[in-house]
């Protein structure tokens, strides 16, 4: 996990949290070679299942030191035990967690995935590129609409002061 | 993205000054899209439901973009409606409003918005979000399509 501190105002200075929820250690390695371009401090977290993801969440709900809330949690749909759509669904009937945006990273094209992950509250359906360069500018699309231009939820902000 | 399909949207804005500086800023994307707008939370509903009619002049929006200020019915209520229907909740909606009130960002959220936008009110700057929030939704992500 790498911070790359480059900004002078308060925001910045308090690493992006990415959840990332994807068991392939290709795409996980792809991934995180494209956040270490990013103009953005992040820090990204890797869970191979659901189930691990639903636990870093719980640790992270109670304000476990050493597991921040994350601001997105970027979610793969084929996984082996829970898949992504039985994760999303848990996370939104979640009162601590449902307010975290979760985008869809997936090599899945299916229709009907996009209209299930949507039904189920998903706020994006990214189908996986097939090369480096097209995960930069993925994740160049995703940093600009999440951190630049919409408002971040409160809560973490918030849980952010207290541990300070 | 399937170029050869238009993307819809509908403007939930009861402001015409702001209805015009989304328009414009819409406009000036280079994505293929049709713009709607409706002027509060209860003319939208009856837009959408004329769409889930198969009304040719009110189709399907791909997304909604929301202001949360409007009388007859605010983007909140609006959202609520939305999300607890059936086939209704599966369009993004991205609240696009002047206030960055902590309470309003948390229940926008709370309301299942897919995103929070603040309009700046220079045209410049707004031309600039829009065109950030265009490349995600009609570009980088895919958006459900009947």
């Amino acid at each position: 996990m790498e911070d790359l501190e480059r900004s002078s105002n308060m925001d910045d200075l308090i690493p992006v949290v990415i959840l990332l929820v994807e068991d392939d250690p290709a795409d996980q390695k792809l991934i995180k070679k494209s956040m270490l371009d990013q103009k953005i401090s992040n820090k990204l977290i890797i869970m191979n299942t659901g189930e691990d993801a639903l636990e870093y969440l719980d640790r992270s709900k109670s304000a476990e030191p050493g597991y921040p809330v994350p601001d997105l949690i970027l979610l793969d749909l084929d996984m082996p035990g829970m898949g992504g759509k039985e994760f999303l669904c848990r996370l939104k009937t979640d009162d601590a967690l449902d307010t975290i945006p979760v985008v869809i990273l997936t090599s899945s094209a299916s229709e009907q995935d996009i209209l299930e992950t949507f039904k189920l509250q998903a706020a994006g359906y990214i189908k996986k590129p097939p090369t480096l360069d097209g995960f930069c500018e993925v994740f160049s699309r995703l940093e600009e609409y999440w951190f630049v231009i919409c408002k971040r939820v409160p809560q973490r902000q918030l849980s952010c002061a207290a541990i300070r | 993205m399937d170029t050869s399909k238009t993307t819809v949207v509908l403007l939930v804005e009861d402001d015409p000054a702001d209805q015009k500086l989304a328009k414009n800023a819409l406009v000036n994307h280079e994505m293929d899209y049709a713009l709607y707008a409706a002027e509060n939370g209860e003319e939208a509903l009856e837009y959408l439901q004329r769409s889930k009619c198969g009304d040719t002049e009110s189709p399907r929006p791909n997304l909604i973009l929301l202001d949360l200020n409007m009388p007859r019915m605010g983007g909140k209520e609006f959202l609520r409606h939305i999300k607890a229907d059936d086939d209704l909740c599966s369009i993004p909606v991205v609240v696009l409003t002047v206030s960055d009130a902590k309470t309003d960002i948390q229940e926008s959220y709370k309301l299942r918005a897919a995103g929070y936008v603040q309009k700046s009110a220079s045209p410049q700057e707004f031309q600039k979000v829009m065109d950030k929030l265009a490349k995600y939704w009609f570009e980088t992500s895919s958006v459900v399509r009947s």
